[in-house]
């Protein structure tokens, strides 16, 4: 299980950073148009005051968008974090165990005496620190422009906001894995989770308002996905634990498919 | 004094094994029974399609039989494959590996997912092959890569080596090489089994052979047997008319084709008789090809046929 980690982390070296700097791109760059916002809020919220409901929940929520926790919210937690992070994870969820197999290489691996089960724990394992490390690079980005900009948000509830969109996008990665563990499509898997992540995203967004929709909502991640709840200080962590349980499920799925499938 | 073939138990035992692939209704293996002592090596050949790669998948457990058993070592192939893997030595037909590593790297990422450091191996055996470790793998000629496969193979000294396809793409020195690693491993006792298209390779290497065809082992011989009943193929061309019905007559004879003053036959057998015949013709040219595989299979699949 180690070397297939390492070799991995030591293989995903420079797309990490790559997304690491991405990540820290994304971040400072939204956050220091806040002043500019900030003098213009009461204007700006009027504006958005007149907008549909909807639309309103499809970018973040209905709170202030211009108060500190509203634009953090609507602009980082709401749509950069989940996009950035959604994205890596489905990516690393589908191609860790698909591409070796895709490629061939996997049958070089198996050949060596380790178990299904180390490798497949292995390659999960390389995917959540590349996660867990671009999530930290992202949250620090996020600390310190929030302090840049004199946005006056806890610290702790950045922590633990961005804590909550780390397991989100573990749960879309566990998703990506389970399917790409449960037969070689890549396609498939990569598409799949991407509607799941999407849908859910529009689904969940529009629970609040369109009532019919608040049931097919939970069955999406995204819907367990408060961030700003969590910047009001009203967060549920039974959410957080949902979501964790979606992962370990799919991490549990994609271990009894993958011992015992044919590789081919 | 070596202890006899015939005398040790059998290394690789492979009894019954079946595989039907998921939404097909032919098996593509058959019904395989083969069994390998310690010490031999046994060529597995086939064209392609026939079943040479799905049996040494399950060998390695990559795919799970649908009937049969087999065992490596006493070892069942699904429940003891960890233990198996320990004394295997690996090579797929078409090795892959990772474009943006340097031979140094793959081969210590391959050592490091073993217990024990084969990496002094690795580079003695990359000085003998003449293989680059330093250069990305992605860059590598097909013959370079390969090289890079051998070695990972072999790094380790293993008991069993499971080798599909793996002399395509060397040039002939390094085949030379190859050549003296399986007798070299021969030598210490491991057992191989190998597929190849090539026959001077398997002449030069196996001490048996087993045909597959449509996923079922249609022959088995030692190589002195398959040796006798190879084929010769000759290109005569005649100053003037080819004798085309004294040469049809001649005992082991097969005209392959006859076009003008040329003539292309296949001969098994004593060629004295063929000979005999040519003295007493002016000929032109004579070539004698060798023999490709392919068109051995196909004279040794027209024979079944016919019979």
């Amino acid at each position: 299980m180690k070397p297939i980690t390492k070799w991995g982390l030591w293989q995903s070296r420079w797309s990490t950073a790559w997304w690491s700097l991405s990540i820290v791109a994304f971040v400072i760059l939204i956050m220091v148009f806040y002043p500019t916002f900030k003098n213009q809020a009461a204007d700006l919220e009027k504006t958005f005051s007149s907008m549909p409901e909807a639309t309103l929940q499809l970018l973040g929520g209905s709170a202030g968008f211009f108060s500190p926790i509203g634009y953090l919210n609507s602009q980082v937690f709401y749509l950069t974090l989940p996009m950035l992070l959604g994205i890596l994870a489905i990516s690393l969820g589908s191609k860790l165990i698909a591409r070796e197999e895709q490629d061939g290489t996997i049958e070089t691996l198996l050949a060596r005496p380790i178990t299904r089960s180390r490798l497949l724990t292995g390659k999960a394992l390389t995917g959540i620190i590349i996660l867990l490390v671009v999530t930290l690079v992202g949250l620090a980005a996020t600390i310190i422009s929030v302090k840049l900009v004199s946005l006056d948000v806890s610290s702790v509830d950045i922590l633990v906001a961005t804590l909550s969109c780390f397991l989100l996008a573990l749960s879309f990665g566990a998703i990506a894995f389970m399917l790409s563990s449960l037969g070689r499509a890549r396609a498939l898997s990569l598409g799949v989770t991407s509607a799941i992540a999407i849908g859910g995203y529009i689904i969940s967004s529009l629970a609040d308002t369109v009532k019919w929709l608040e049931t097919p909502g939970k069955l999406f991640p995204f819907y367990y996905y408060r961030p700003e709840a969590i910047l009001n200080g009203t967060y549920h962590w039974l959410d957080m634990i949902i979501l964790a349980a979606i992962t370990i499920v799919c991490g549990v799925v994609s271990w009894l498919a993958f011992r015992k499938r044919d590789i081919y | 004094m070596n202890k006899p073939v015939e005398a040790i138990e059998p290394v690789i035992q492979i009894k019954g094994l079946s595989k039907t692939y998921p939404g097909s209704s032919r098996p593509a293996l058959h019904n395989l029974n083969i069994s390998i002592k310690a010490g031999e090596v046994y060529g597995f050949l086939g064209p392609n399609g026939a079943g040479k790669s799905t049996t040494i998948r399950l060998l390695m457990n990559f795919l799970k039989p649908s009937a049969g058993t087999a065992s490596i070592r006493g070892y069942d192939i699904v429940n003891d494959s960890l233990a198996i893997r320990r004394s295997i030595g690996y090579l797929s037909g078409d090795f892959a590996m990772y474009p943006k590593m340097t031979g140094r790297q793959f081969l210590q990422y391959m050592n490091d997912l073993r217990t024990t450091s084969d990496m002094a191996g690795a580079v003695k055996l990359a000085a003998r092959l003449g293989a680059d470790l330093d250069k990305r793998l992605g860059e590598l000629s097909r013959g370079n890569r390969q090289k890079i496969g051998i070695i990972q193979a072999f790094m380790s000294n293993p008991q069993i080596l499971i080798l599909d396809e793996p002399t395509s793409g060397l040039d002939p020195l390094v085949q030379e090489t190859f050549y003296a690693l399986i007798h070299e491993a021969k030598q210490r006792g491991a057992s191989i089994f190998m597929s190849s298209h090539i026959l001077s390779e398997v002449q030069k290497m196996c001490d048996r052979v087993g045909i597959i065809k449509e996923g079922q082992l249609i022959s088995e011989k030692n190589i002195a047997e398959m040796a006798a009943e190879a084929t010769t193929t000759f290109e005569i061309e005649f100053n003037g008319q080819a004798p085309i019905d004294l040469i049809r007559g001649i005992k082991g004879v097969k005209i392959k084709s006859h076009i003008g003053n040329t003539v292309v036959i296949h001969v098994s057998g004593k060629l004295s008789a063929l000979f005999a015949v040519l003295a007493k013709y002016d000929v032109k040219k004579l070539d004698v090809h060798s023999l490709d595989l392919e068109e051995s299979f196909i004279h040794f699949y027209e024979n079944k046929e016919e019979q």
